[in-house]
């Protein structure tokens, strides 16, 4: 056996706090290894084409990098060995990263431990077998749930490129909160007529079918063959998608939750949303004096919403650009904690709002207070460290964006994840902000977090791309990690198939020995350990190889 | 030996599921969270591939911790693997505690957002075994 091991210093990420160079001394000591190297950039194209060199050179039969986290670069790895003629299921990827020099800060910890980590990777990889990457036929058809802008865009492009597209929407109209704003900033175009466009546009088009009014009832299947039941006004409809996009969108933020601003007890205040559905026809006095919040429901620990909703500080510069436009004398102030108008445009329209005399505050509303006359807002000015207390007649409050009402019941359906303020949880926050830790499944707009319109689209437009490039083929391979049998070691007790969950084992009543079916498996291992007799093993996952690594993390050197 | 006591470090595996808890202790190490060096994950497509007899091997080699982590019930990706492995390690327990170790086996969910919960469980797994073990009542 030859074995090359890799270590990444991932710039300093790695280096900092493991000691990379007595690592590679170290294994370069064991006689399987053949060579050790340690490399600053393991991903670099310098860094792969040293690699491949060196698998040609001493002509390796196992690689072993060890680097960031498995999932990251896995594909650009097993490319690499792919070229070099060398089957992708002898790499072994060690994450002494993520798992180990950003967790720890005692160099010596640290370096010990990553020793550990790569040792059960070298004696795990040494019964690695080549393997061959699984072909499954999927069917080219997509599921998107939600038909806000965001899933109308993906909708549309997957149906442009030849694909059948259900688009799932549980409201009896499409369009989502888009279909609510009169005029969105920039463009100034309105929200109805954005949608009807895309509606007519998906209407007219055969590859199409558009479920209104419908909520999903089960889903089951794996990637390439998904099922979905719907529950549709006309009843019951049973679909097969290839793929998912979810596209739920977000709830505005209910300013219920903070009573002290006495929304919803006094018509004067209202949410960014109300003014956008009623601003025009609002009666104010000639010279209306009008409050503007900023950071309703977001940048809020004390509710649970620490982050930031990204599209409120436009909507509140919006409310001030739409009522200094009303009312040339209104008095407009804006109480903030930063303002962040980050689109396109958005520092050029802030500073318009500036000119045009509406007042920035940077302040800590703490209550309103519905008064006969006025509404008096009480707060601290965080410049000048001094409690302020104004009259208003109108108070908006720029609300955030919260999770989907919906998250719980698509995350347990699909089973995919939700992060810690329960949007949806991407693969990897920069590198795959699109997929989900499901093949197949895929995110799009502010379901995954908060999102403004424009990144609304080409998150949907993205997520489109990246499951037609998974589906177009008709075809696609998957990892071969399945279960196995040895017909002389089965007894025929039939314990692992009442485990399967897939019903992928199946009882042969003439040989009185179980066989696994190879396209339902779906790779968990429950019949490996549950089988009495070791008859079952999962490939890339056998008993062996997991021995192996818990002799390496404890045995005496 | 000196007079002195030296404290002596636990070496804990744990075995993590790849949909959620594996991809918890990633975000974990993303985040820049610090854990002891003790922990070591091996990595597991489901919980319910862990065989009772991975964790009685670890044991047996000197590991003075296992843990096993899933998903959350009825999270599972492969559906219910997670409630085989509740049943296993359950079982598993009660033959730990007949030979006083049952502190040493434990069985959590954290999802794939839980970083911090990730964190959370082996810390205190870690110190509270740390603890026994110097004590000398690890079993």
């Amino acid at each position: 056996m030859k074995t090359g091991i890799f270590i990444c210093h991932c710039g300093h990420n790695i280096k900092h706090t493991v000691d990379v160079k007595r690592l590679s001394a170290y294994f370069k000591s064991y006689t399987t290894v053949e060579v050790a190297e340690d490399y600053p950039f393991v991903c670099s194209e310098p860094g792969q084409d040293m690699i491949a060199e060196s698998i040609k050179k001493h002509g390796l039969d196992r690689v072993i990098i060890a680097s960031c986290t498995p999932s990251l670069h896995q594909e650009l790895f097993k490319d690499l060995l792919k070229k070099s003629d060398l089957n992708p299921f002898l790499l072994r990827r060690v994450g002494i990263r993520e798992h180990c020099s950003w967790v720890g800060d005692d160099i010596n910890g640290n370096t010990e431990k990553a020793r550990r980590l790569i040792l059960a990777g070298l004696y795990s990889a040494a019964h690695y077998v080549p393997l061959e990457e699984k072909r499954v036929d999927v069917v080219k058809t997509a599921l998107v749930i939600g038909g806000g802008i965001s899933g109308l865009s993906a909708a549309l492009f997957l149906s442009k490129m030849g694909m059948q597209v259900f688009l799932v929407e549980k409201e009896a109209d499409l369009g989502g909160h888009v279909r609510m704003l009169k005029d969105y900033w920039p463009g100034r175009q309105d929200g109805v007529a954005v949608i009807e466009a895309m509606k007519e546009e998906l209407q007219a088009r055969s590859n199409v079918e558009i479920f209104t009014s419908t909520t999903i009832r089960a889903f089951e299947g794996s990637f390439g063959n998904y099922a979905a039941t719907l529950e549709t006004p006309a009843g019951e409809r049973r679909i097969v998608a290839g793929g998912v996009i979810v596209a739920i969108g977000f709830t505005a933020f209910d300013p219920h939750l903070k009573p002290e601003l006495a929304y919803g007890r006094d018509p004067r205040v209202m949410t960014t949303l109300d003014f956008e559905r009623e601003g025009k026809g609002l009666s104010l006095p000639a010279k209306p004096r009008v409050a503007i919040l900023h950071c309703v429901g977001s940048r809020d620990e004390q509710i649970g919403k620490p982050y930031c909703s990204r599209v409120c500080c436009i909507n509140a510069l919006r409310v001030a650009d739409a009522i200094k436009e009303q009312y040339p004398d209104s008095y407009v102030e804006s109480f903030y904690m930063d303002v962040r108008a980050h689109p396109k445009g958005g520092e050029e329209f802030y500073e318009d709002t500036q000119e045009k005399g509406v007042l920035f505050t940077r302040a800590n509303v703490a209550e309103i207070i519905p008064g006969n006359e006025a509404l008096i807002v009480r707060g601290e000015d965080t410049l000048f460290n001094e409690p302020f207390e104004r009259e208003f007649d109108l108070a908006v409050l720029s609300v955030g964006m919260s999770p989907p009402e919906d998250n719980r019941h698509i995350s347990s359906l699909l089973k995919i994840s939700l992060d810690k303020d329960r949007f949806f949880l991407e693969a990897h926050v920069k590198l795959r902000p699109y997929d989900t830790a499901l093949k197949g499944i895929f995110i799009a707009g502010a379901c995954s977090g908060p999102k403004d319109i424009e990144d609304s689209i080409n998150h949907g437009r993205a997520s489109a791309v990246k499951l037609f490039g998974l589906l177009n083929l008709g075809y696609a391979f998957v990892d071969p990690f399945i279960s196995q049998v040895f017909e002389k070691r089965c007894s025929g007790c039939r314990m692992c198939e009442q485990a399967c969950v897939a019903s992928a084992i199946k009882y042969d009543e003439a040989k009185r020995v179980v066989r696994v079916e190879e396209a339902a498996c779906m790779g968990c291992g429950l019949c490996v350990s549950t089988c009495p007799s070791s008859a079952v093993t999962l490939k890339g996952f056998g008993d062996t190889l997991l021995d192996e690594e818990i002799s390496a993390f404890l045995e005496a050197i | 030996m000196t007079a002195e006591k030296v404290e002596q470090n636990p070496e804990i595996i744990g075995f993590a599921c790849s949909y959620c808890t594996f991809k918890a202790s990633e975000m974990a190490g993303s985040l820049r969270m610090k854990y002891p060096e003790g922990v070591k994950l091996i990595q597991v497509p489901c919980s319910s591939r862990v065989d009772p007899a991975f964790i009685i091997k670890a044991i047996m080699d000197g590991a003075d911790g296992v843990f096993v982590a899933g998903c959350h019930p009825g999270d599972c990706h492969f559906i219910k693997g997670n409630y085989f492995t509740r049943r296993k390690v359950a079982a598993l327990k009660e033959m730990f505690d007949a030979f006083g170790m049952k502190e040493r086996l434990r069985l959590f969910w954290v999802s794939a957002a839980e970083a911090r919960r990730f964190v959370d469980k082996v810390t205190a797994m870690y110190n509270e075994i740390k603890e026994l073990k110097n004590a000398g009542k690890t079993g």
